[in-house]
């Protein structure tokens, strides 16, 4: 909403700074988050009035034109076509002066003819759009020569950008603001007048029914001798009948003609007042709706009456697909659930949304229909949504205007354009109100106040913010009063509403800060959400970066990465590529690693917890599991210098750390035929199963080297992903370790090289060992694999230090040598391996 | 002359001979290797001295013990000029040490990689301890909710320009329909529906996570990131709300920073709040005005908007069967996003989501 300092300033009778209004309006919530200046830097340009103007030899298109600034003539070019007769008042920009845009006036020569100056257009002193020559001032607006622009113009404003929020549209009016604007500061607001127009149309019965409505207030009582009679135009009607065919969506519908209206240009200090808050003026029919509609926040629809077809208006739901272009120039077509205004052929307007092309205001218009109506917000805003139309008139009437300022609308609107535009005004609109929304009636206990906002809050208070808003105050049941609302606040439904505004009206600042007594709970932050902290924190301090994924992915990432495509899909995503929920972590951070690459990261180190989606047949919500994963990729990097490319073993290493570190669980990773189906992203020969106790926590591998090749990577990627929830449970399944006594007997130790064949796990190497060396045996470490010369080929040589301890009396060598010579035997036996000791 | 006078002729020269020729002997050696060679040349099980008390059971047994004496000083003489020579290499070789050519300081260190957490998990974190310093649960709720916990149960009334502001996504049916009960959730004030609908007051909760609007340009991501908190008990007032929020910004920004709340709406709350605090970036209270109208952050306001919040409204305690005439709440939302590009200055809010680490490390 953009409202003007001036006009606010007419309205509430405050004269503070820009500055203090828009702190003051801040304050009560109607934030102000930009301020515009308007008509400033107009220094040197003063008002002038034409003395004579003669042609330019040789120069067709400009004259020398004679002006007095007040001081004496100057004598300026203009290439204008519009140079008034003498006598007529122009703008002049003296040498000196600077116009908006920085150009800078000063004399020179033009055609070989000294210029003085320059007359300015609307356009060049950027307070207007008028582009059909120079600024030419009539009438009221003329002031006298040598006055600057801007007092003659009136043209210094500020402008407010106001973030309103939804549940106040009564502040989309200047009115309404500068209702709040007199509350903050403490004056009193009285609702100006409407006026009344000074010509009416003569001969129109009178029913004195409900659906008359009076053009002039009955408290108005203008002098007889400032109203004239006009006789109606032939065959033109003074009063249109209404018919609402649905009164739920449309509870209330004006209408007033005003015939005999001169369609012409506004004068400039209505232009000006619409140029500010950024709309073109068009012509003063259609801006008289416009200043309206940013007076009162009521938007109004002006028809031009002889484009009506029939004898009536008829406010009903479109047929489905019925069409009518709209003002913009769209065909539309149009569903069973839009409100549309028709006549007796068909649609004219969008109700509240839009007019239609063709009864569109024109030139040749001489005869107005005003449109004052109340229609359903919740109408009104899903015929806007499904048009693709949002419009300053959909946007008020979807947030709710107020159903009683119909009258006062209607009012404004035929005053105005009478003056403005020479119509004459049928006495009497009608005002069709099937529907009538009654004033609503809120219960409230002052004491209540107090107790919400923690603050002792007197009666007084309470009644001077409730009855600054335009509420009133009657005792209610028991002690509590009943409050009825204004009928422009159809936000103020409960007592929790009024609260708010007298802690609003009050300040928020004048309520006291204070810490409530909070009672443990005992629960702290959730296990999974505690897991997920300790599992971040420990990946970051073992080197991985952190990366962040958007949950959407598109359906061909998940196809390329061989994850599951058994997706949640959006039903409105914002383009194909986050169109599905991803089901792994996989193809978000293998399009992270591919972005690293392409920057020539060398290694990339990545890690992420987050949550992936599967829909779950029968259910309306799908699981959402925490994982955490692990991507790797690129050159293994040891002091300086590189040693080979991040494999399988760097992942391990990662994910082993990371876990241990978080959970003191080292997991195990073992090989698992199910991960053909479970994993088919992974390498078939360079993959694994991570458990811990037993329990599948999750996989890693290398990623298979065809789907590298699908996304154009550049290097083998290591992936780990782990199920939060089953780790949690093999954590707690393995419990706490236990503490056992400290060896107080020495350890001796045995190498022993295995030689076995590649097939053979060093992990059931040292099973094997382990079960072998019997109850001395404490420890079987693996420190050497080696192939190559004395080794066959097909096999491997592995070489553990086997150390025995006997806990309770130091070994002797024979001891020893007997354990151990039962472990070669054993080797050799159960592993059919080479034993080389 | 008898064999055994031969033999203590060769056992006596055998002593003379080494003893004349150890010193030499270690003296020449070029290092450790060298020295220790020489030595196993002279008393090692293969050495001179060895062969020479080989000859022992052949010499007359009236010298034998003299002789064995003579061989063992011997012995012990070599293995201390041995150990002196020992001794002064290792000497040698440290005076070298400290005295040749240093390591080059410049190469780089042999660390563990710089890992990270992003600043998002970071900022959260941060904003999590606080909180739970003030006495605040953590729990988390589905990504994926019914629009009614999103909407309809939070006070959003349907058709209502309110949820212009939160343009939600729809989830697809399997039919292909979009299926207009289901939403990525728009905000984490979901929290407030499931806490309340399995646990009795009072508590006191808040909810990290990620939320998803329809938006994107420089200053909206479709994703993003908030924390959402709210307390129900009985008696709790906006003056609590404001204890709470108050402490919550300055224990995160500094003690030194002012707020101020305003009024505002949110169709779940009321009365709704805005919470503002100072610039930190041009530190407005400090009262330097050239620099606060220069700030571009706050824009010369010398506010900064952090966080909405207010009094839970009584349509959420009824939809949750909460009893609205027994309990007061309050509850507050903000975007951890925005919290994080303020705190490092970022301009894009894309760049927290790109993953790139030359963007991630800066930071």
């Amino acid at each position: 909403m953009l409202a003007s300092h001036r006009w606010l300033k007419e309205l509430s009778g405050v004269d503070a700074s820009p500055d203090e209004v828009a702190e003051r309006l801040t304050q009560l919530g109607l934030e102000v988050e930009d301020v515009h200046a308007h008509g400033t830097g107009l220094e040197h340009v003063v008002v002038a009035e034409v003395r004579a103007a003669e042609p330019v030899p040789d120069k067709d298109k400009l004259r020398l034109v004679t002006v007095f600034d007040g001081q004496g003539e100057r004598k300026v070019i203009c290439g204008a076509p519009n140079v008034p007769e003498p006598g007529g008042r122009v703008v002049l920009a003296e040498p000196g002066a600077v116009l908006p845009g920085g150009f800078e006036i000063a004399e020179r020569k033009v055609g070989g003819v000294l210029s003085s100056g320059m007359l300015c257009s609307e356009t060049e002193l950027a307070i207007g759009a008028g582009s059909e020559g120079i600024l030419v001032l009539s009438g009221g607006d003329a002031g006298a020569p040598g006055q600057p622009v801007a007092e003659a113009l009136a043209l210094e404003d500020h402008v407010f950008e106001i973030g309103l929020t939804p549940n106040r549209p009564d502040c989309l009016g200047h009115a309404g603001l500068a209702r709040e604007l007199a509350l903050a500061f403490g004056a009193p607001f009285r609702m100006p007048s409407p006026g009344f127009p000074t010509r009416l149309l003569s001969g129109v019965e009178r029913t004195e029914g409900p659906e008359e409505l009076p053009v002039i207030d009955a408290d108005e009582r203008p002098a007889a001798d400032t109203l004239t009679l006009v006789d109606p135009r032939p065959d033109v009607p003074s009063v249109i009948p209404i018919r609402i065919a649905d009164p739920e969506r449309c509870p209330r519908y004006a209408g007033g003609v005003i015939q005999g209206v001169k369609v012409r240009r506004s004068p400039f200090w209505l232009r000006y007042r619409l140029h500010v808050l950024g709309v073109r003026a068009i012509d003063a029919v259609v801006d008289v709706t416009n200043l309206v509609l940013f007076e009162l926040g009521h938007p109004i629809h002006a028809f031009d009456l002889a484009k009506v077809r029939g004898p009536e208006i008829i406010v009903r739901l479109a047929e489905q697909g019925e069409r009518m272009a709209t003002l913009d120039g769209e065909a539309r077509a149009f569903t069973a659930d839009d409100l549309m205004i028709c006549d007796a052929e068909g649609p004219v307007a969008v109700a509240g949304v839009m007019g239609g092309a063709d009864s569109e205001i024109g030139e040749e218009t001489r005869d107005v229909l005003i449109e004052v109506a109340y229609f359903d917000p919740r109408s009104v805003r899903r015929t806007s949504r499904r048009l693709g139309l949002h419009t300053d008139s959909s946007h008020r009437f979807e947030r709710g205007v107020d159903p009683h300022g119909v009258p006062w609308a209607m009012r404004r609107a035929v005053s105005l354009i009478c003056a403005l535009a020479d119509g004459a005004a049928s006495p009497v609109a009608r005002d069709v109100y099937p529907a009538p929304i009654p004033e609503r009636q809120i219960p409230l206990a002052p004491a209540h106040v107090g107790r919400l906002l923690g603050d002792e809050v007197s009666e007084a208070e309470c009644r001077r913010a409730l009855e600054g808003i335009g509420c009133a105050i009657s005792p209610g049941e028991e002690t509590g009063w009943r409050v009825t609302a204004p009928t422009w606040r159809p936000d103020l439904r409960r007592p929790e509403d009024l609260v708010e505004e007298v802690g609003r009206v009050r300040g928020y600042d004048a309520v006291p800060t204070e810490l409530p007594r909070v009672l443990p709970s005992g629960r702290g932050i959730a296990p999974r959400l505690r897991a997920t902290r300790r599992l971040r924190e420990a990946a970051a301090d073992l080197g991985l970066l952190e990366a962040v994924n958007f949950s959407f992915v598109s359906r061909a990432e998940l196809e390329r990465a061989r994850v599951s495509t058994d997706a949640v899909a959006l039903a409105n995503p914002l383009s194909e590529e986050r169109a599905v929920m991803r089901t792994s972590l996989l193809p978000g951070l293998l399009a992270d690693v591919a972005r690293a690459r392409r920057h020539q990261a060398g290694a990339v180190r990545l890690f992420e917890v987050a949550r992936t989606y599967h829909p779950v047949p029968g259910e309306a919500l799908p699981r959402e599991p925490l994982e955490l994963a692990i991507a790797l990729a690129g050159p293994r990097v040891e002091h300086v210098g590189r040693t080979g490319e991040l494999d399988f073993y760097d992942g391990k290493g990662a994910l082993v750390s990371v876990l241990e570190a978080a959970f003191g669980a080292a997991p195990e990773t073992v090989a698992d035929d199910a991960l053909d189906e479970a994993a088919p992203y992974l390498h078939p020969r360079r993959r694994a199963r991570v458990r811990i106790g037993g329990r599948d926590v999750g996989v890693l591998g290398e990623v298979h080297p065809d789907v590298g090749d699908e996304l154009d990577l550049d290097a083998r990627v290591v992936y780990g992903a782990v199920d939060v929830e089953a780790l949690l449970e093999a954590v707690r399944a393995r419990g706490v370790p236990q503490a056992s006594p400290l060896p107080r007997f020495p350890a001796v130790g045995r190498d022993l090289a295995v030689v076995v064949d590649e097939a053979t796990e060093a992990g059931a190497v040292a099973s094997v060992l382990r079960e072998a060396g019997g109850a001395l045996l404490e420890e079987v470490e693996l420190f050497d694999v080696y192939r190559g010369q004395g080794v066959p080929d097909g096999h491997k040589s592995l070489a553990y230090r086997i150390v025995y301890r006997d806990p309770d009396a130091t070994l002797t060598d024979k001891r020893v040598e007997k354990a151990h010579r039962g472990v070669v035997k054993t080797a050799r036996e159960r592993l059919g391996a080479t034993v080389r000791e | 002359m008898s064999e055994a006078d031969d033999a203590v002729r060769q056992f006596e020269e055998g002593l003379e001979r080494l003893s004349a020729s150890h010193a030499g002997a270690f003296a020449d050696a070029a290092g450790e290797q060298a020295l220790r060679e020489a030595n196993a040349r002279l008393v090692g099980g293969q050495g001179e001295l060895t062969k020479l008390l080989k000859l022992m059971p052949k010499l007359p047994k009236d010298r034998r013990r003299e002789l064995g004496q003579r061989a063992n000083a011997l012995k012990q003489e070599i293995q201390a000029a041995f150990d002196a020579k020992l001794d002064q290499m290792a000497r040698a070789e440290r005076e070298a040490e400290l005295t040749g050519p240093a390591l080059d300081p410049t190469l780089p260190g042999r660390h563990v990689r710089r890992g990270r957490l992003h600043p998002l998990t970071r900022t959260k974190h941060e904003v999590m301890d606080v909180l739970v310093a003030l006495g605040f649960d953590v729990d988390d709720a589905p990504e994926i909710d019914f629009a009614s916990t999103n909407f309809d149960k939070l006070g959003f009334p349907p058709d209502h320009p309110a949820t212009d502001m939160q343009d939600s996504f729809f989830v697809q049916r399997p039919d292909g329909e979009a299926d207009l009960d289901v939403v990525l959730r728009t905000h984490t004030t979901t929290i407030q529906v499931h806490q309340m609908e399995k646990r009795e007051p009072p508590m006191a909760v808040i909810c990290p996570g990620a939320v998803y609007r329809r938006d994107d340009d420089a200053t909206h991501s479709p994703m993003f990131a908030q924390i959402d908190g709210f307390a129900v008990d009985e008696g709790l007032t906006l003056a609590n709300l404001k204890g709470v929020l108050t402490a919550f910004v300055r224990r995160l920004f500094g003690e030194e920073v002012p707020v101020r709340f305003r009024p505002s709406y949110f169709p779940f709350v009321e009365p709704g709040a805005e919470l503002d605090m100072g610039c930190v970036f041009c530190r407005a209270w400090e009262g330097d005005r050239e620099r606060t109208r220069a700030c571009r952050v706050c824009k010369g306001t010398g506010w900064m908007e952090i966080l909405g919040c207010g009094m839970i409204h009584p349509v959420v305690f009824e939809a949750v069967g909460v009893d609205p005439t027994r309990y007061t709440g309050f509850a507050f939302g903000m975007g951890i996003d925005r919290i994080a590009m303020l705190r490092h200055g970022v301009s894009n809010i894309r760049s927290l989501y790109e993953n790139d680490a030359r963007f991630l490390a800066q930071l």
